[in-house]
């Protein structure tokens, strides 16, 4: 899965966003947070390890979670550059919609409304 | 980033021209080909089986000499066709024939996304302009995820036996 995919769902989103406001929190206190079951967490915790949108620290014998900002930032870069992406498409898309009026208005048909 | 949900990107734009002639030069192949691509660039072959179910495979190829001088293809499944309304369609990078592809076969990150559902929406924006959305969304569920996956590799698969079976004809 990528981090755009693991970031739809709303669970995983409310985790990071947890996250976000605390700072560092071990994956016990997560559990609390959710009235979904430890298990269900501990998977949305697995998807955000394994697409890099938490890091983990472990100390003594606590996993401490926190937000990986580089991660957030790729998936932002990429949604802008997606964007762009169209952006560019339609001016060119706009241009080849220009032509068809004025090849239309040149055979004597005028443009449909 | 979204208007629907937290997880989409929107992107609009109103153009100067009737509702049925973007449909057009969205949905002909030949008309396609004219905007596909960022400038620049060429769309080599374009192909487009309007039915849902069916499958589009859109070529481009960058500018001679660049990094992006080879033929790249993007695909994607039908989902749901509302003529002059709406598209939706399954999005990834593919090969030739609309199978999926990981992005590193194009040089691009195995991190980012390749799988997504696009939304199109045609509006009448009045005074012969139309209004054009895309929206990408996420699949929010794990079982909706697999379900893509499942469904564009299955096309995928059909569509190559389907070629074989023709050519045996």
């Amino acid at each position: 899965m990528d981090a755009f995919t693991a970031l739809a769902e709303p669970t995983r989103r409310n985790i990071i966003e947890l996250l976000a406001a605390r700072g560092q929190l071990p994956a016990g206190a997560i559990y609390h947070k959710f009235k979904i079951s430890p298990q269900a967490v501990s998977q949305h915790l697995k998807i955000l390890r394994d697409t890099k949108l938490v890091r983990v620290e472990k100390r003594a014998q606590q996993r401490l979670y926190q937000v990986n900002p580089a991660t957030i930032h790729e998936v932002e870069d990429w949604a802008k550059q997606i964007t762009r992406q169209w952006e560019k498409r339609f001016e060119r898309l706009d241009s080849v919609l220009k032509e068809l009026n004025k090849k239309e208005t040149k055979h004597g048909r005028k443009p449909r409304k | 980033m979204g208007e629907n949900r937290e997880n989409s990107i929107v992107i609009e734009r109103v153009f100067d021209a009737p509702l049925e002639k973007v449909w057009q030069a969205w949905t002909d192949p030949e008309m396609i080909k004219k905007w596909w691509g960022p400038e620049g660039f060429t769309a080599p072959s374009i192909k487009v089986d309007l039915r849902i179910g069916g499958k589009y495979v859109y070529a481009m190829r960058g500018p001679a000499d660049s990094q992006w001088d080879k033929v790249m293809y993007s695909a994607g499944v039908y989902q749901e066709i509302v003529p002059n309304e709406k598209i939706v369609t399954t999005d990834y990078l593919s090969d030739e024939h609309g199978n999926r592809v990981s992005p590193s076969e194009y040089g691009m990150s195995n991190d980012l996304p390749n799988d997504h559902t696009a939304t199109v929406k045609f509006e009448d924006a009045g005074e012969g302009k139309t209004k054009l959305s895309i929206i990408y969304a996420a699949p929010e569920t794990e079982e909706q995820y697999q379900a893509m996956l499942k469904s564009g590799m299955t096309e995928g698969w059909k569509s190559a036996l389907g070629k074989l079976a023709r050519s045996l004809n």
